[in-house]
C-alpha cells in the first residue's frame, strides 16, 4: 500500500501560455480510492500521466510514501494506468494481453499462465482467454484492461474515465466490480471522471479540479453540504444562491432573516442550499419558515422539480411528487429551510 | 441498363489498356520465351530458352546479385525509415524543416540520384578526391570501390537514399494515427522503452512497414536503370542481363531474354511471398 502525495504539481504544455495544471497539491492515503473530478480539459488526465511518469511536470513533485519518484522511469514506479479507451493490444488475444506485464518482467511462462487464469476468474471472464479484443464487448474489454493492470500487482492504480465508454447497465456492474476489487486488494487507486455521481459513488475522497486548479478535496458529502465556492456548488448540482449578509448566526437577504448553522462564514456572501433539502410545509418545530408561490412545476417521475418565488428570489426545490400533487402555478405554499442545510459562501 | 452493365462499360476503357498492354505484352513475352517466334522461323514451342538460362552460371550469379540488392536495400531502408519516423513524430524546434528535407528526395528521379552517387562515391568522385586531398589516401583511385563494384554497394546506397523517405512517410503516418497511448500503456505495465517498441509499436506499424517494403523489394528486384548505371559489368543484375540479351544483334537470343523477363516476374512474386512470410513470422515470434 502506498501513500501518494502531489506537491504543487504544475504542467505548462509547450507553446501554451496558461498552465493545464496549476500547483495541484493532494494527499491520497494508502489503500484509498480517490477521484479526480472535473470537466474535459481541466487537467485530470495530465495529472494521471504525470503520476504514471508518462509526462514530465513543469514543476512540483510526486511522492510515494514520502519519497519523490519523479526521477524514476514509468516502468519502475509501480504505477499502472488504465486508459479510457482500454487500449488492448489488438494483435494479442485476451490471455496474452493480461499476461503482457508479467512477460515484460520475464516471469516464467507457466507462472504467467497460472496468474492469467486467476485474473480471468477475478474479473469474471474465465472462458475468454483465447478471444481477440475485437471479439469482446465494451464491458468485457474494460475488465480485460483492469485484469491486465492488476496482474502486475501495482502499488498505485490509475483509472482514466473507467466507466465513460460503457452503457448504463454496464456502468453499475463495472462500478461495483472496481469498488469491490479495490476494497479487496487495498490498492491505492486514483480515477478520473467528469461525472460527479460516479465520483461520489465510487470514491472515498474527491478532488474537484476546475481550469487546472484544485477547488476542493474532501469526502463526497462535503461537496453537497459545504462547497468552497459557487462554481464547486454548481458542479455538484447546486442551483440556489442568494446574495446577502451573514453575522455568523443569521443571514439577511431577500428571503428574510434566516438562522444559520454554527460556524457559518460572516460578512457579505451568498447563501446556498440544495433543492432537495427544502422542506415542503411548516412542521411544528421547524425554523426558517417561508411562504412561497409556485412559478413552475416539472414532474420527473420519482421527483418533481419546482421553481418557487420567495421575496423576489426564484429558488429551485426538489419535492416528493405526492407532496405537491395538488398545487399549480401561482399557488402559495409553506416551506422551511433547516439551518443545517444552509451554507454561506463568503464573497 | 443494369448497374452491372454500367460498371462494365465504365471500366472498359481502363481495362482495355491493361489487358492489351499488360496481358498482351505478357502473352507475347511468354510465347517468345517458349521459343515461338514465327518471324525468325521458330514455330515449335519448347523450353529450350528456360533450360539455357537455368543452366547458365551467369544467370545464377545475376539472380543472387539481384536478390542481394533488393533484400539488402529493402531491409536497410526499412530499418532506417522506422528510426527516422520515430524521431520525426516527436515535437522539436525545426521539425517542419527537418520533415521537409526528409521528404525532399522523393521528388528527385532515380536517374538523377544515381548520377549523384556516381559523382560522390566513384573512385574519381568528390569523396575520393577529398580523401586524397586530406591525406587519408595517397591518390583518388585508392578510395574503396563503392560504384561498379561486385557487391553493388553503389546501387544499394542509391536505393536506400531514395526509399527511406518513401517507407518513412508511410510509417510516420501510421505512427501518428496510432498516437503514443499504446506505448504508454506498455510502459505503465512495466515495459522498457525498447520493449514497448519491440512488443507494441512494431507489431502495430508492421502492416504499413510490410506493404511499403514489399513495394520497394519488388521495384528494386525488377528495376533496370540503376544497376545499368551503377552496377558492375559482371555479374550484372537480372534486368540488365535480360536487356542485354534482348538487344543482342542475334535475334535468336531473344527467347532467352524473354525467358529471363518471365523468370524475373515469377521470382519477384515468389520473393515477395517469402519476404512477407518470413518477416511476419519474425515479428510475431
Amino acid at each position: 500500500m502506498t501513500q501518494v502525495s502531489l506537491k504543487e504539481l504544475t504542467k505548462v504544455y509547450q507553446g501554451a501560455t496558461e498552465p493545464s495544471l496549476d500547483r495541484l497539491s493532494l494527499e491520497i492515503a494508502s489503500g484509498e480510492l480517490a477521484a479526480l473530478l472535473g470537466p474535459s480539459g481541466c487537467g485530470k488526465t495530465t495529472t494521471m500521466k504525470m503520476i504514471a511518469g508518462l509526462l514530465e511536470p513543469t514543476s512540483g513533485d510526486v511522492q510515494f510514501g514520502g519519497r519523490s519518484i519523479l526521477h524514476e522511469k514509468p516502468e519502475k514506479r509501480g504505477v499502472v494506468m488504465v486508459f479510457q479507451n482500454y487500449l488492448l493490444f489488438p494483435y494479442m488475444n485476451v490471455a496474452e494481453n493480461i499476461g503482457f506485464g508479467l512477460k515484460m518482467r520475464k516471469v516464467d511462462k507457466r507462472e504467467i499462465s497460472r496468474r492469467v487464469g486467476d485474473m480471468l476468474s477475478l474479473v469474471k471472464l474465465p472462458d475468454l482467454g483465447s478471444r481477440r479484443p475485437s471479439e469482446l464487448s465494451g464491458g468485457q474489454q474494460q475488465r480485460v484492461a483492469l485484469a491486465r493492470a492488476l496482474i502486475v500487482e501495482p502499488d498505485v492504480l490509475l483509472l482514466d474515465e473507467p466507466l465513460s465508454n460503457l452503457d448504463a447497465h454496464l456502468r453499475f456492474e463495472m462500478r461495483d466490480l472496481i469498488r469491490g476489487l479495490q476494497q479487496d486488494l487495498k490498492i491505492t487507486t486514483i480515477f478520473v471522471t467528469h461525472d460527479q455521481e460516479e465520483a461520489v459513488v465510487l470514491a472515498d475522497k474527491v478532488a474537484l479540479i476546475l481550469d487546472g486548479r484544485l477547488k476542493q478535496y474532501a469526502g463526497a458529502e462535503e461537496f453537497y453540504n459545504r462547497p468552497v465556492d459557487e462554481a464547486t456548488a454548481r458542479f455538484f448540482g447546486g442551483q440556489n444562491f442568494v446574495q446577502g449578509h451573514s453575522d455568523g448566526s443569521r443571514f439577511e437577504s431577500a428571503l428574510g432573516a434566516l438562522d444559520l448553522p454554527e460556524g457559518a462564514a460572516t460578512g457579505p456572501g451568498k447563501l446556498t442550499f440544495r433543492p432537495e433539502n427544502v422542506r415542503i410545509g411548516h412542521a411544528e418545530a421547524s425554523r426558517n419558515r417561508l411562504t412561497a408561490s409556485l412559478s413552475d412545476k416539472l414532474f420527473m417521475g420519482t421527483q418533481t422539480r419546482l421553481k418557487l418565488r420567495v421575496g423576489g428570489e426564484l429558488i429551485d426545490v426538489v419535492a416528493n411528487p405526492n407532496e405537491v400533487a395538488g398545487i399549480s402555478n401561482g399557488d402559495e405554499l409553506k416551506i422551511s429551510l433547516p439551518p443545517s442545510s444552509l451554507w454561506v459562501l463568503a464573497n | 441498363m443494369s448497374d452491372r452493365v454500367k460498371i462494365f462499360l465504365l471500366l472498359l476503357p481502363a481495362m482495355s489498356f491493361i489487358v492489351l498492354l499488360f496481358f498482351g505484352g505478357l502473352a507475347i513475352g511468354l510465347m517468345r520465351s517458349f521459343n515461338y517466334m514465327p518471324i525468325i522461323g521458330l514455330l515449335e514451342p519448347n523450353l529450350e530458352a528456360y533450360f539455357k538460362i537455368f543452366t547458365s552460371a551467369e544467370f545464377l550469379r545475376s539472380f543472387l546479385l539481384t536478390f542481394h540488392i533488393a533484400f539488402t536495400s529493402t531491409v536497410i531502408s526499412s530499418v532506417l525509415a522506422i528510426g527516422a519516423a520515430l524521431l520525426l513524430r516527436r515535437q522539436f524546434i525545426g521539425r517542419a524543416v527537418v520533415n521537409f528535407l526528409f521528404q525532399l528526395n522523393l521528388t528527385v528521379p532515380h536517374l538523377v540520384g544515381a548520377i549523384g552517387i556516381l559523382y560522390l562515391f566513384s573512385q574519381s568522385g568528390t569523396f575520393a578526391r577529398l580523401a586524397a586531398e586530406w591525406g587519408m589516401i595517397s591518390r583518388p583511385r585508392d578510395f574503396p570501390v563503392l560504384v561498379f563494384d561486385p557487391y553493388a554497394i553503389g546501387i544499394i546506397l542509391q536505393y536506400v537514399w531514395k526509399e527511406i523517405p518513401f517507407i518513412g512517410i508511410i510509417v510516420l503516418a501510421n505512427m501518428q494515427s496510432l498516437g503514443e497511448d499504446y506505448e504508454s500503456v506498455a510502459r505503465s505495465l512495466g515495459a522498457t522503452r525498447w520493449q514497448a517498441f519491440r512488443h507494441v509499436l512494431l507489431p502495430l506499424i508492421f502492416p504499413g512497414v510490410l506493404s511499403a517494403s514489399v513495394i520497394v523489394f519488388a521495384f528494386t528486384f525488377g528495376a533496370y536503370e540503376i544497376p545499368a548505371i551503377l552496377g558492375a559489368n559482371y555479374p550484372a543484375a537480372l534486368p540488365v542481363l535480360a536487356y542485354r540479351k534482348y538487344t543482342d544483334v542475334d535475334l535468336a537470343a531473344r527467347p532467352e531474354a524473354m525467358a529471363m523477363a518471365i523468370v524475373i516476374a515469377v521470382l519477384s512474386a515468389i520473393m515477395i511471398y517469402i519476404y512477407v512470410r518470413y518477416t511476419r513470422r519474425r515479428i510475431r515470434s
